[in-house]
């Protein structure tokens, strides 16, 4: 206490404490075991944006899996553009209605441009069979996010297009979205306690006069991340991530349709290390995949991807290299 | 017939869910991933430690 006060004026020290009897002077002093902070309820945090409830799932169990050979390269010319050349070489899967799978073999580059600003992010992609891609993201105050997205073909009706419009509140966030084939949906979620945010969204499809309402849940501590997710067009999402240590994670996921009967589960790990990202699943269908990226210079990055499933005799393997950034 | 008590229309469900070869095809493997799923957060919440590095 360094303030300059008068000896008169200090307080005498305190009395020296009881001495300790029996076992509390053996045993560890209690600490307080009801939680450390009692919960601010006006102060929840922002939740995720709804669409990312299940990034962390999504992030370990999914990634870009590919069978042929790949290679992006990425120039930047200065620091907010970049350009990017990308090559593919393989087989793409075509959706069939019968259990068969159906491959094409597919070669193609891709040509695209980056513009990143931190308000504003330009992305345009153009391939050699015609299809352009472009994703805007505009800041247009520092709560209302406006995003689209557009894929144009040459084929006629089957181009899109989408509108977002994010708004971010203190402890929920809201979204509106306007796509062609008259498709408007909205969706809204919000922290209900320090864990656990609850959101819905609600569809409507004008084309084909669909509507669909759906609902979902996040609970999350430091170690784990637990979300699930209801639709009424009949498909339940699951998912549980844990944070095993800094650089290990497991996830596993459980998705049912209604409609199409289909059930499928998947149990995977994302081992996140220095010089190399490895993640790993079995699926409930018996098929196993890995997907590796090592880092083997600054900038450039070997890929390999493999996906065996036994059942339907279906072994995918790709390999490829990222340079730049 | 008697009316069926809750016990029997609960059997009656079950077997009709079973010996019907369709509805055993999905059953199957709806229990097979619900199975996988709840096996693997019971292996990750208490054996998750092992994966570490």
């Amino acid at each position: 206490m360094g303030s300059s006060v008068s000896h008169a004026a200090t307080l005498p020290p305190p009395p020296p404490p009881p001495p300790a009897v029996g076992l509390t002077g053996v045993l560890p002093p209690k600490t307080e075991e009801k939680g450390e902070t009692k919960v601010d309820w006006l102060n929840l945090p922002c939740p995720v944006p709804f669409e990312e409830i299940q990034r962390e799932a999504l992030m370990s169990l999914k990634p870009e899996l590919f069978e042929g050979l790949r290679f992006d390269f990425t120039k930047g010319l200065n620091q907010k553009f970049s350009l990017s050349h990308s090559v593919f070489m393989g087989s793409m899967e075509v959706p069939s209605q019968s259990s068969d799978t159906i491959k094409v073999p597919t070669a193609h580059y891709e040509f695209g441009a980056n513009f990143l600003d931190p308000k504003l992010m330009l992305v345009g992609r153009v391939l050699t069979d015609g299809r352009l891609n472009a994703r805007v993201k505009c800041d247009l105050t520092d709560n209302l996010t406006l995003k689209i997205n557009a894929q144009l073909t040459n084929e006629p009706h089957f181009s899109q297009g989408m509108f977002n419009f994010d708004y971010k509140g203190k402890d929920y966030r809201s979204q509106f979205q306007v796509g062609n084939n008259a498709f408007y949906g909205a969706n809204y979620i919000q922290s209900v306690s320090p864990h656990l945010s609850l959101g819905s969204e609600v569809f409507w499809l004008g084309h084909q006069r669909k509507s669909g309402i759906g609902f979902a849940a996040r609970y999350n501590t430091d170690k784990m991340v637990a979300t699930g997710q209801v639709a009424s067009t009949g498909i339940v999402a699951l998912s549980y991530v844990q944070k095993v240590s800094e650089k290990v994670s497991l996830a596993s996921d459980f998705m049912y349709n209604h409609m199409t009967r289909d059930v499928t589960s998947s149990f995977g790990y994302d081992y996140i290390l220095r010089q190399c990202r490895l993640r790993g699943k079995i699926d409930s269908t018996g098929c196993v995949a890995a997907y590796l990226e090592e880092r083997l210079n600054m900038g450039v990055n070997f890929i390999l991807s493999a996906e065996i499933d036994h059942r339907k005799k279906d072994y995918k393997f790709g390999f490829g290299m990222t340079v730049g950034e | 017939m008697a009316p069926a008590s809750s016990m029997e229309k609960i059997k009656e469900f079950l077997n009709s869910q079973i010996y019907d070869d369709d509805k055993w095809a999905v059953n199957s493997k709806l229990l097979g991933a619900a199975g996988l799923f709840a096996g693997s957060i019971l292996f990750m919440r208490n054996f998750g430690d092992l994966m570490a590095i």
